[in-house]
């Protein structure tokens, strides 16, 4: 009975680290989600980019020493730029009536990013900083990590910040727009390449801080980060619903205690089987996921 | 000489995924699951003969069925929703796959060694072709007997009802439905044969380098597997030849002197291709304009 109660006080921890973490699939599925609703079209390489953007924060690190929250923002900011170059060399001159071009142009962007990234630093993996990381918060026989709970708090607002963008001003207004009725939002003035533009930029920040927020939760970058965080962003977007940002929130959070309870019940090299069979209950039972978008509009 | 009996060797594997991921894309889809289903084949065949005593050809067709069977259970949930579904859901199952088999030992003692599948280790030892005494050139000779079959099966499926339906779907499928096709059964029906012809490459890719390990069978290899028919255009099966002919032999071959800028440049080469020719190097215009050259006849048939 003592050793189930232990047991059980570990589960129930482990899904608490996970749900903190889990924040950072939330940001990835948003950005997948947010060009699917606006472009229609998956961008394969974003996940990759938002490490990326962590990246090239720490090759600023190395040459003028900086604060972590410093770092941070270098991140977000070469996240965005990465966000509107994959948009130059991925989307803007593809034309619309190649829809496995686009695809496929993404995929390669995965793969350079992937390769430049495993070119420069030797695939070796790079210490990123962290912050409040020696605090550990006691709840009784439970702990939080004040490292996740920091992560958790960045992803939290900028989460917050990211909504109102979209709902509260003038370009949120023309990126739902575009997302909705592309012709109609043109004939009403909003320039569709711009907002398309801009869509990338904004994603691609709030990819590069979920990258930083990866490196930061982790403790280091990897190359062998970029493909599981591809995978479960597009998972958080099935099951939350592909183009629905709350359902995206909700499935991060889910897809982070679910295989943070499997890394405790099986082991870290089975973890990723289960999140993955997760995507295929949610396929059988509710295919167009927990917020699915209304029915009739394939 | 061996070296290139190797090189036609990989040419015909490689020519064999393309191709599995060619029926797919007929119908508009993108699987990026046929390093999944090729693994499939390859662990299956390699058991088969390695364990259990099989010939190759019966081994490779069970790995084959299983392959098939696995793209029907993938495809069929993915293709009831949406077609980006399908490339979420195979992105998905191709790394399952590999996760299960970097998880999977199954090693019983055979003639005082242990052999079989171990976990991250790999699964060593698939020595058919040496226990039997094939010599590479019958390797190769076997490979490209499979490689004709599969084109010769694929080009004769092209030119029947069955070729029309699927390119329908894949051209415009609203169109295709309001002319009374079921388009979840033809696009599982594609995944499915899809899935039997990787694992069948699988099967003999396993017995050709005798030592497979889960990461062979990685995201690059799904890439290359969609590569040859984008580059290749879907016009015909040859496309996909000359597209792994010119991937495997002119740019992975010819380029090796440039170390690992290599897999830099496969990156970027993609994403500049699909900027300057979004339907593919050979596209329909360009294989009327060959052809033209061949026959002496200019126009186009598309």
């Amino acid at each position: 009975m003592e050793d189930f109660l232990f047991d059980l006080i570990d589960l129930v921890q482990s899904i608490a680290d996970g749900l903190l973490f889990g924040t950072t699939y939330a940001m990835i599925g948003i950005g997948f989600t947010l060009i699917f609703g606006v472009m229609d079209k998956l961008n394969m390489s974003y996940a990759a980019a938002a490490i990326a953007g962590a990246y090239s924060s720490i090759a600023v690190f190395a040459v003028v020493p900086a604060p972590a929250p410093v770092v941070f923002l270098i991140a977000a900011i070469s996240g965005g730029i990465f966000g509107y170059v994959i948009y130059l060399l991925c989307f803007r001159f593809i034309p619309l009536t190649s829809p496995l071009a686009t695809l496929m142009a993404t995929v390669g962007m995965l793969l350079l990013i992937d390769e430049i990234v495993v070119h420069e630093t030797d695939g070796m993996p790079q210490p990123y900083p962290a912050l409040f990381d020696d605090v550990m918060i006691e709840l009784g026989p439970f702990g939080l990590r004040g490292d996740l709970m920091f992560v958790f708090f960045i992803s939290v607002v900028s989460m917050a910040v990211l909504l109102y963008l979209i709902y509260r001003t003038r370009l949120g207004i023309a990126t739902r727009a575009v997302s909705q009725q592309p012709v109609a939002a043109q004939l009403c003035g909003i320039g569709l390449e711009r907002t398309n533009a801009m869509t990338f930029v904004i994603t691609g920040v709030l990819g590069g801080i979920a990258g930083a927020m990866i490196g930061a939760a982790v403790g280091v970058l990897s190359p062998l980060l970029t493909l599981p965080f591809t995978v479960k962003g597009l998972i958080v977007t099935v099951i939350g619903g592909l183009g629905s940002i709350p359902g995206a929130i909700i499935a991060g959070l889910m897809v982070g205690a679910f295989e943070n309870m499997f890394q405790f019940l099986r082991g870290v090299t089975e973890r990723d089987m289960y999140v993955m069979l997760l995507l295929f209950v949610f396929l059988f039972l509710r295919p167009g996921g927990i917020f699915s978008p209304k029915a009739g509009r394939d | 000489m061996d070296f290139y009996l190797g090189l036609l060797q990989i040419i015909g594997v490689h020519t064999i995924l393309g191709l599995s991921a060619y029926v797919v894309m007929l119908t508009g889809q993108l699987s990026l699951a046929q390093a999944g289903f090729f693994a499939i084949g390859a662990y299956v065949a390699g058991m088969l003969t390695v364990l259990a005593g099989f010939h190759i050809v019966p081994a490779m067709l069970v790995g084959a069925v299983l392959a098939g069977a696995m793209a029907f259970i993938v495809g069929f949930p993915a293709l009831r929703v949406k077609g980006l579904m399908l490339v979420i859901a195979t992105l998905a199952f191709g790394e399952f796959v590999r996760l299960f088999f970097f998880n999977f030992d199954y090693q019983i003692s055979k003639g005082g060694i242990t052999v079989g599948p171990l976990g991250g280790e790999g699964f060593r030892q698939i020595r058919f072709f040496p226990e039997n005494g094939w010599t590479s050139l019958d390797v190769m000779l076997f490979v490209w007997a499979v490689v004709i079959v599969v084109m010769a099966a694929l080009w004769w499926m092209d030119r029947s009802r069955a070729g029309a339906v699927l390119r329908a779907v894949g051209e415009d499928e609203l169109a295709a439905q309001s002319a009374g096709i079921n388009l979840t059964v033809v696009k599982v029906a594609a995944m499915t044969a899809g899935g039997f012809i990787a694992g069948l490459g699988g099967g003999i890719y396993a017995h050709y380098t005798t030592h497979i390990e889960h990461l062979n069978f990685g995201v690059i290899l799904a890439t290359f597997a969609i590569a040859y028919p984008i580059l290749g255009g879907l016009s015909n099966v040859f496309g996909t030849l000359v597209a792994v002919v010119f991937i495997q032999g002119v740019l992975v071959e010819g380029l090796r002197f440039m170390g690992d800028w290599r897999n830099l440049l496969f990156g970027a080469l993609i994403v500049l291709a699909m900027n300057v020719r979004p339907r593919g190097l050979f596209d329909e215009r360009a294989m009327a304009l060959l052809k033209g050259l061949f026959t002496g006849r200019g126009h186009a048939r598309t």
